[in-house]
């Protein structure tokens, strides 16, 4: 703590009691869909509305919420110093009678309120699709305390040492604890609750889809730098009012949340000994009130307060350094029993006013247990976007585009945090600040697209001539697409942008089914009914998905099998826009089928496939190849969670890499090469016999393109802390020339002999890798320019009979 | 409802464990008295021999018998035989499952009827939950005899709008049980048995063996962590896919089968490394919140569109929002197993001591479901420690559509609840085992027979029961809390 005398601050809050209620969560609620976006321009509502329409099958339209930060005086009607320095006051007001009372008591007595007003809405809530409820009236005040107050609390309170803004922030902070104590607590009816109370930020929570609070109450242009939404998931069916909707607010920060603690009462108690007590009785909610003590009481760095939150443990502890690592284990020991512990994911936007600028923040926990993406663009204007599914950063993205040409439907990177560890401390934080955009990781490492960098930008335009076949054309733009990797990092988005919508438009020119006899037919979400048999010379069906919902019966992936059922064997599928299961339910007679997938597929792709081929031209989601049994899939790009969980066979090939605990539970004979990296916990409890007789392994690469487009080794092939743990069967070929894989990463492995017969088992799995992705056995043995034989650059990690797996009855 | 074959069908061993030890001493002097009075087949005799060739004293009604006029022991004419408590049936279960419960149910299994007077078969001893309940059939108006036979038992396992109806004829299906953890011919026993009376059996989560094909129309399969088994060809041919989340007498734990009953068969079914400790993950990998469900029910349905989703959950404090999660997530059951259940390879410290128990879990799910307007739309199944009619009747009256039995039906094929399931080769009856040898003790006809006759007592008592409470319909005893009280309160 930098000043001592903040600790005032906790004790003035003795003076407002707890509440007087059980502090029981009210309602379970799961995962949610979780959006936020960061950019160095101001951007409108309507965009971020893409991204959170894409999310609705994370919600089930019971609650859902906005967070904007950086506005437009000029859309407040309000001067500029007045929206940087005033505190925004939102206020929504359940029972609309409550109104005048609630201002005098809370408002006008207290604070100089510069200016308020209601905020616009639509006028009939039915004329907002899917809205049962009427949202409660927002009231907007900007405001300061009043001199005599503050003077007031001030003295009362002996905080004269304090910065006087600082305990200004106190009180705005305490107001609004009095009144949503008083006004949604304590009565059995809930009538009013204070949205927001930071500076230069809004909040509006809906019961319904969080987009849905954009259109209501009138936000679709409204602009901001940094925007969060969430879609919430409760599992209480009854819910009239938005209050326990996220975002939640600490005080200039807002919070959205994807997860479920096991440990809030902890929590709760921890806050309740520095006199904080929750009133929503959510995780969420906690969470952020944790945030701001160690933000405005504790004054700790934002590394800090990190990594208080999300401690670092284990392996990823003792590789930080030794500096680190005391201040670490010091933040630990007082901090450790307030660090949420579960699966979670957090969202934060805020307002910094003291540095004067915007963040965007994405923590995730240690295990890595939700969903997460970031991804950047540097295309002119900077924007960093995190979420739980690449596919709404997409729609957003792509929304942009179509307005403004400077934004591309792609960005330039994506990837995921690696939860409580050392190389990015699980945590990456956009800030924007004046026109710069910058991008660090926890430890305040710079993230970028290296798009500056200075490397000679190659055009590849494809082929615009009319004659050619659109065979070879498929052909020609999908090598494009799968090796715009090989290109210089500026170029690639922008080659994937004109590649695909050159293919997209080839594929719109194939003619539908039954109006000829072409080797390609096509079909889409209008002609859906029309589907028919294969005609003579009809060998490939090419389906635009992009109006097929994302999931149920009329889903695209019951629309392949229904096709497959037919006589189709081979689909080339396109405009996917987050769709699941592409690919689920051919079931076990499928050998000849193959499926393209071209745009954002969705989360379960290749679950359970039993004999397919499939070719994922981008990067693939979560829950890839589940339970796959036989077949072969090859992406071009990474892969997310739990990729190939319980898998019993198949052939896969990934081109970049793999997130957390790929191949977890895997048996039988899975065969997979993953030329990048994985976050942890690969091959947990991998169960895939010998290897040598049959059995499954994992070919682990370890490298990734650089800037230029080149082929180099990651530092170390696997950061993880875990490898192969309590693994009985299988093995793990892994690339490390330099022998940096550690014993201590393997629970339960242990480095074995790369024999001839491993080598000959491996080779043909590198050769095929070599003809998909053109990365070559010579390049992958070629060390400091020295061709080295294929046992001594990998290193194979074997099962070692653990005592804990070979235990006989007790 | 067709009509379902019950034939006698004896105890596999020659000399039953009963309640009474019969024995004869050395005065006797074959007259074979006993042989022609004993109505109840106690002493075998080869034809055309007066002497006793074998007692059968597992029959025996022991003293109660005096009343009669053919009590052996007073009879005889040099009082030769002597009738005692069998100390063996003084060493078998537990307080759950008293040796009185056990006995009775062989009988069960054996005759199809409602066994005689002298067992106490309808509680066990532990002093709580269902032990300590009974129904109150004092302001009840007994249904006629004509209405007796119009007394409807089944239940539909689909109470929403979509989906294929199913509808099982008895508000009970077969627990599942993995192979591995249960031997092949005691899995078969158990689906030849849900086929003879039309409603289900579960594969547990070791994967669909080829043998139960031919049952498939009442073959539950499952998806558990492990995801052992688990393909779309399995998931394609069951009508009701479960989704197992956690087990009552182990939450928090996953599954586990250790390595010794990890056979080179079992090995191949689950596609493992044989004779090493197989692990499911608690929870799902890739399910951490309600919302990862129902992607995962999703995923389960774009597979077999026609399939019913179950849910099967323990009971930690919040099952209440559990279940009307997984409604929202589109499950059609929600299976609530309590932690009475499990058999011997569960934890010691984890079996009765994590989850809640689940006579508390069924009421308050059941409430919570009528709270939030969507009991109808979703079947309640309980499971987890409950062993009999009374316990299927108890749990229906707490608000549960039905229930799911596992443990009496082992006890049926002759289980004595030793609790070495897990242990060495298994089972030493043959029935949570995989050893070849052990297993081939069990003929899986008369297996099915034995679960058959169970069946049809436990139907028996509960239209006697519905009887007396002057109920027609099973469905009118779904929450009828008031019709229970608490045997001790005054």
């Amino acid at each position: 703590m930098k000043n001592k005398d903040n600790l005032r601050l906790i004790e003035s809050r003795k003076k407002i009691s707890p509440p007087d209620i059980h502090s029981n969560k009210t309602a379970m609620e799961g995962g949610c869909g979780v959006v936020g976006l960061a950019c160095n321009e101001k951007i409108a509502g309507k965009h971020i509305k893409q991204a959170l329409i894409q999310m609705h099958n994370r919600g089930n339209s019971k609650g859902g919420g906005i967070a904007a930060f950086g506005l437009e005086a000029s859309q407040f009607k309000v001067s500029q110093k007045s929206l940087e320095e005033d505190y925004l006051i939102q206020i929504a007001f359940l029972d609309p009678d409550i109104r005048r009372q609630l201002e005098d008591e809370f408002l006008y007595s207290n604070l100089n309120v510069h200016s308020s007003g209601q905020l616009p809405h639509v006028d009939n809530y039915r004329d907002v699709d899917g809205l049962d409820a009427p949202p409660p009236d927002v009231w907007r005040y900007f405001c300061g305390v009043k001199k005599e107050m503050l003077d007031q609390f001030i003295l009362e309170n002996h905080l004269t040492t304090l910065d006087k803004r600082k305990v200004e922030d106190e009180f705005i902070y305490q107001n609004t604890y009095k009144l949503n104590k008083k006004y949604y607590t304590s009565l059995g009816e809930k009538k009013a609750f204070v949205l927001s109370h930071g500076r230069n930020m809004i909040i509006l929570k809906i019961v319904g889809y969080a987009e849905q609070a954009l259109k209501y109450y009138q936000l679709e242009n409204l602009k901001a730098h940094i925007w969060i939404g969430h879609q919430r998931y409760p599992t209480k069916g009854k819910v009239w009012h938005p209050g326990g909707a996220h975002p939640f607010i600490g005080m200039d920060e807002a919070l959205v949340h994807n997860g479920d603690f096991a440990n809030y009462h902890s929590i709760a108690e921890y806050l309740s000994q520095r006199n904080i007590y929750p009133l929503f009785l959510t995780d969420t909610e906690v969470s952020v009130l944790l945030f701001d003590m160690l933000n405005r009481i504790y004054e700790y760095p934002l590394e800090y307060i990190i990594e208080a939150i999300a401690p670092t443990t284990e392996r990823d502890f003792y590789l930080l350094p030794e500096e680190k690592q005391k201040i670490y284990s010091a933040i630990q020991a007082s901090h450790i029993h307030s660090s949420p512990d579960g699966p979670w994911f957090f969202i934060i936007g805020r307002t910094d006013v003291k540095q004067k600028n915007y963040q965007l923040l994405g923590i995730t926990d240690t295990s890595m247990l939700r969903p997460q993406v970031f991804a950047l663009q540097e295309n002119g204007v900077n924007i960093g976007l995190v979420a739980s599914e690449k596919q709404a950063i997409d729609a957003t993205l792509r929304s942009l585009h179509n307005e403004d040409q400077r934004f591309l439907p792609y960005a330039d990177t994506y990837w995921n945090a690696r939860g409580g560890s050392y190389t990015d401390g699980g945590a990456f934080i956009f800030t924007v600040k004046g026109n710069s955009l910058k991008v660090t990781d926890k430890f305040g490492n710079r993230v970028s697209s290296n798009r500056e960098h200075d490397c000679p930008s190659v055009q590849r335009e494809a082929t615009q001539s009319k004659d050619i076949h659109p065979s070879d054309k498929i052909k020609e733009l999908t090598q494009i697409i799968d090796f715009r990797w090989k290109l210089p990092i500026r170029d690639r988005t922008n080659v994937l942008t004109h590649a695909e919508k050159n293919l997209n438009d080839t594929f719109f020119l194939i003619p539908a089914e039954n109006e000829t006899s072409h080797l390609y037919s096509y079909i889409d979400w209008q002609k859906k009914d029309r589907l028919a048999p294969p005609k003579r010379q009809q060998e490939v069906l090419v389906i635009d998905c992009e109006k097929f919902p994302p999931e149920g019966t009329r889903s695209i992936s019951r629309f392949i099998v229904e096709a497959f059922q037919i006589g189709w064997k081979k689909f080339i599928t396109f405009n996917w826009r987050g769709q699941r299961f592409c690919g689920c339910g051919l079931g076990s007679g499928s050998n000849d089928v193959r499926i393209d997938v071209y745009g954002s597929s969705g989360d379960y792709l290749a679950s359970g496939l039993d004999g397919a081929e499939m070719c994922v031209h981008e990067n693939a989601q979560d829950q890839v190849a589940q339970v796959m049994k036989n077949g072969k899939l090859v992406i071009y790009g990474d892969v997310g969670q739990t990729f190939m969980y319980g898998a019993k066979g198949g052939e896969v090939y990934v081109l970049g890499n793999a997130a957390g605990r790929p191949l977890i539970n895997a048996v039988g004979s899975p065969k997979v090469v993953i030329n990048g990296t994985c976050l942890d916990y690969l091959a947990e409890s991998f169960m895939a016999g010998n290897p040598l007789e049959g059995g499954g392994f994992v070919i682990l690469n370890g490298l990734r393109f650089n800037e230029k487009g080149e082929i180099v080794e990651l530092d170390t092939p696997y950061p993880g802390g875990n490898l192969f743990s309590l693994a009985s069967g299988g093995a793990i070929y892994i690339r490390d020339p330099h022998k940096k894989a550690e014993e201590s990463q393997l629970n339960g492995g242990r480095f074995g002999e790369i024999t001839e017969k491993d080598v000959e088992i491996i080779l043909p799995y590198l050769k095929e890798n070599e003809r998909l992705f053109h990365i070559t056995i010579n390049d992958l043995l070629t060390i400091n320019g020295e061709l080295l034989p294929l046992n001594r650059v990998y290193r194979k990690i074997e099962a070692i009979k653990l005592k804990v797996l070979s235990k006989i009855g007790y | 409802m067709k009509n379902i074959n019950i034939r006698h069908c004896p105890s596999r061993y020659r000399s039953e464990i009963g309640k009474y030890k019969v024995s004869i001493n050395d005065m006797c002097f074959h007259c074979g008295l006993c042989v022609d009075i004993c109505p109840h087949g106690i002493f075998d005799r080869i034809e055309g021999f007066n002497y006793v060739s074998t007692l059968h004293s597992a029959y025996c009604l022991g003293p109660d018998c005096s009343k009669g006029p053919f009590y052996c022991a007073e009879k005889c004419p040099v009082d030769s035989i002597t009738i005692e408590l069998d100390p063996q049936w003084k060493t078998l279960g537990d307080y759950r499952w008293t040796p009185d419960l056990i006995i009775s149910t062989w009988q069960q299994a054996e005759t199809g009827e409602i066994p005689n007077g002298n067992f106490e078969f309808k509680v066990g001893a532990s002093e709580g939950g269902f032990d300590k309940f009974d129904f109150t059939i004092k302001n009840t108006h007994p249904l006629s005899p004509e209405e007796v036979g119009t007394i409807n038992l089944s239940i539909p396992l689909n109470r929403r709008q979509e989906g294929q109806k199913i509808t099982i004829p008895v508000p009970w299906y077969g627990a599942g049980m993995s192979f591995g953890s249960i031997s092949l011919p005691t899995m078969l026993a158990k689906a030849m048995a849900a086929k003879e009376w039309g409603t289900f059996t579960s594969t547990g989560e070791g994967g669909y063996p080829e043998e139960l094909v031919p049952y498939r129309d009442h073959v539950i399969t499952q998806i558990a962590t492990g995801l052992f088994g688990v393909s779309e060809e399995t998931i394609q041919q069951a009508p009701i896919i479960e989704l197992k989340y956690a087990q009552g007498a182990k939450p928090g734990l996953g599954g586990h089968l250790l390595g010794d009953k990890n056979t080179s068969e079992v090995a191949r079914m689950r596609e493992a490394v044989p004779l090493t400790s197989l692990f499911s993950p608690f929870p799902f990998h890739s399910v951490y919140s309600v919302e990862d469900h129902k992607k995962h029910i999703d995923w389960v349905k774009q597979i077999n569109p026609e399939a019913l989703i179950s849910v099967k959950v323990s009971t930690p404090s919040d099952v209440d929002m559990v279940a009307v999660g997984s409604y929202y997530a589109g499950a059609n059951i929600i299976h609530l197993d309590g932690g009475y259940g499990g058999t011997g390879a569960a934890p010691e410290i984890a079996k009765k001591n994590i989850a809640m128990p689940i006579e508390y879990a069924i009421t308050k799910v059941h409430r919570f479901l009528l709270e939030e307007g969507v009991r109808d739309e979703i079947v309640l199944m309980a499971s987890g420690g409950i062993r009999t009619a009374y316990d299927i009747a108890k749990s229906i009256a707490l608000g549960a559509d039905g229930v799911i039995m596992g443990t009496s039906e082992l006890v049926a094929l002759g289980c004595v609840r030793c609790g070495n399931c897990e242990s060495g080769r298994g089972c030493p009856r043959g029935i949570a085992t995989t050893d070849p040898e052990l297993e081939s003790q069990i003929d899986v006809s008369w297996g099915a027979q034995r679960i058959v006759n169970l069946y049809a007592t436990w139907e028996k008592q509960l239209k006697l029961l519905l009887c007396q409470l002057g109920i027609k319909d099973i469905y009118q005893l779904r929450g009828q809390t008031d019709l229970l009280r608490y045997i001790d309160e005054k």
